[in-house]
């Protein structure tokens, strides 16, 4: 009977821990919206036209055999803020030239980049593209890519219950191994800071 | 450079720690108590533990010349401990907060100190003789989010905060009766209660981990969750600063960081060390860690026998013990203070951590 009434009394007094008090607040984070935290953008909206600009511009330098100043032209130049479409152009485009640079040229041409000026900025930037990319490429072999009903994303990148990769799947691994030893030597050259800024970092591409 | 002095004090994090002016008592934050070491011979013994908060201390400040004690916690109050003869006696503080109280220090005039507090707010506290109790009053605007750290301004005016929605600000907590009217600095010239004097935050926007004012008070360092410092420098009243100076690392981030005169800072954090960054209203960089590699001791590998060898892979699966970091501190460094200076130098500075160790260094 006390072991009743103690346990009841317990219950009693532990349900205010229960209440969402930030909805009570007015002025909680729960209660506005927490993009007025921030500057407002500074960068112009990318639109997809800029990107389908640059894109070609990229290829230009990529057939002319200048990667380095290709991959430079895709970072100076990030997708903050532009519409769904073209910042998966972006993406893309960055992709392409991280694909056409050999395994050789990336720790030297990473170095040279973070040297420069802004080279920080740069890297972190790239890293952000790779995140995307690992994230756009493991929802890919999640589900099938073009049906509506999209599987959830596997975080880790491989699933278990989706269909076995196919043609498409093959070539998303593809570019999964290609960002993966990008991500190995980005962080070998910018450090483990860098992720950290991708993390906290609220302009996303 | 001579080896940092290491004490282990206990297998308990250290919120906060602080010397005494005469480096004889160091009082510790470690969960709800804060206890009071003083130097025996070579070692730290503990002397007295101030019981009074009924949740974890999360930060606690000595004043160098009155040798008050003040301490915060997560139970939402402040307590002064006052030195008497029949040891340390508790006053509570009104801080009128309804979260945790994250972050104490005394103003350079030992008459008012500031809280910070999850509750989006910084109580700034003063003792009313009349009354005979401390109150506080509010800086609460445009303070979005818990405030993580605050820093006074040498003229005991002005208070820099950092907090968790980004930004680094500079207030003014001017109490008529309790300050004089202060010269005007670079910072602002009319100051009253809750002036927001400055407020700054670097391009990617980690939350900030600690603030600090150059010895002059006329530059503003503060360090963020993306690996960075970021330095301002004021040009005049209500004008954009002169400079706004980041540096991001390949470090992991700086949760702590002090001044050495106008032309250094040390800052401390998730990589277990310090380092030193030089630089002035031109730019700045990293100039290197504060710990040289290979100390005796830890560095050099132990002569093994063939025996020991195998026996070790026999009972570890593993020749080497890898468990230990090659740094003096064996987890995260949460809080540096300056220990000895002379003048604006800092010749000498304290460090605590995550793993219950206090390091005195020689810079």
């Amino acid at each position: 009977m006390s072991i009743i009434r103690e346990h009841t009394q317990a219950t009693l007094s532990d349900a205010w821990r229960t209440i969402d008090i930030d909805a009570l607040e007015e002025d909680s984070p729960a209660n506005f919206d927490t993009a007025t935290l921030r500057p407002a953008q500074q960068q112009p909206e990318v639109s997809e036209a800029d990107v389908r600009q640059l894109q070609a511009q990229v290829r230009q330098l990529l057939r002319g055999g200048d990667a380095e100043g290709a991959l430079r032209g895709c970072l100076e130049a990030p997708a903050y803020g532009g519409s769904e479409l073209a910042r998966d152009a972006a993406l893309h485009t960055v992709i392409e030239v991280l694909q056409s640079i050999k395994a050789s040229d990336m720790t030297p041409m990473l170095r040279r980049i973070y040297g420069g000026a802004g080279g920080s900025e740069c890297l972190d930037v790239l890293m952000k593209y790779i995140y995307k990319g690992m994230a756009a490429t493991s929802s890919a072999t999640g589900g099938a890519p073009r049906t509506p009903t999209r599987m959830t994303p596997q975080p880790t990148g491989f699933s278990q219950i989706g269909p076995r990769p196919g043609a498409s799947g093959e070539s998303t691994g593809a570019a999964m191994s290609v960002l993966l030893s990008w991500h190995e030597k980005v962080v070998e050259v910018a450090g483990l800071g860098c992720i950290g800024r991708v993390m906290t970092d609220w302009r996303k591409v | 450079m001579t080896a940092p002095e290491v004490h282990h004090l206990f297998h308990n994090p250290i919120a906060d720690h602080s010397f005494s002016a005469d480096h004889k008592t160091l009082a510790v934050a470690r969960n709800t108590t804060v206890e009071l070491y003083s130097k025996v011979g070579n070692a730290f013994k503990l002397k007295d533990e101030l019981k009074g908060h009924d949740k974890t201390v999360t930060s606690i400040d000595i004043a160098p010349n009155s040798g008050r004690i003040v301490s915060c916690s997560q139970d939402r109050n402040a307590l002064v401990w006052e030195p008497t003869p029949q040891g340390y006696k508790p006053t509570l503080v009104l801080l009128r907060i309804n979260r945790a109280a994250t972050f104490v220090r005394w103003s350079p005039s030992e008459t008012k100190f500031a809280v910070g507090s999850g509750d989006r707010l910084i109580a700034v506290c003063y003792f009313e003789e009349e009354n005979d109790w401390w109150v506080s009053k509010h800086l609460k605007k445009p303070i979005r989010s818990t405030v993580t750290t605050v820093a006074w301004h040498p003229n005991s005016v002005l208070l820099a905060a950092g907090s968790t929605d980004a930004h680094a600000r500079v207030f003014s907590s001017f109490i008529k009766g309790v300050d004089a009217r202060p010269e005007p600095t670079a910072w602002g010239e009319r100051l009253p209660f809750n002036t927001v004097c400055g407020e700054y935050m670097n391009n990617s926007a980690g939350w900030v981990h600690s603030v600090a004012f150059s010895p002059s008070g006329d530059a503003l360092a503060f360090a963020a969750h993306d690996s960075s410092i970021t330095v301002v420098y004021p040009s005049a009243p209500e004008q954009p600063p002169k400079a706004v100076i980041s540096i991001n690392t390949q470090l992991l981030p700086f949760m702590s960081l002090i001044w050495n005169g106008e032309a250094e800072i040390i800052a401390a954090g998730y990589d277990c060390e310090a380092f030193r960054f030089a630089g002035g209203v031109d730019g700045w960089q990293l100039s290197g860690a504060v710990e040289t590699k290979g100390r005796p001791g830890l560095g050099d590998q132990r002569e093994e026998s063939a025996l020991n060898m195998f026996r070790q892979m026999d009972l570890k699966g593993k020749a080497k013990d890898d468990t230990q970091l090659k740094t003096v501190h064996q987890n995260t460094i949460t809080m540096i203070r300056p220990f000895e200076t002379s003048g604006d130098a800092v010749k000498k500075f304290s460090s605590t951590g995550v793993d219950g160790r206090i390091v005195i260094w020689t810079v």
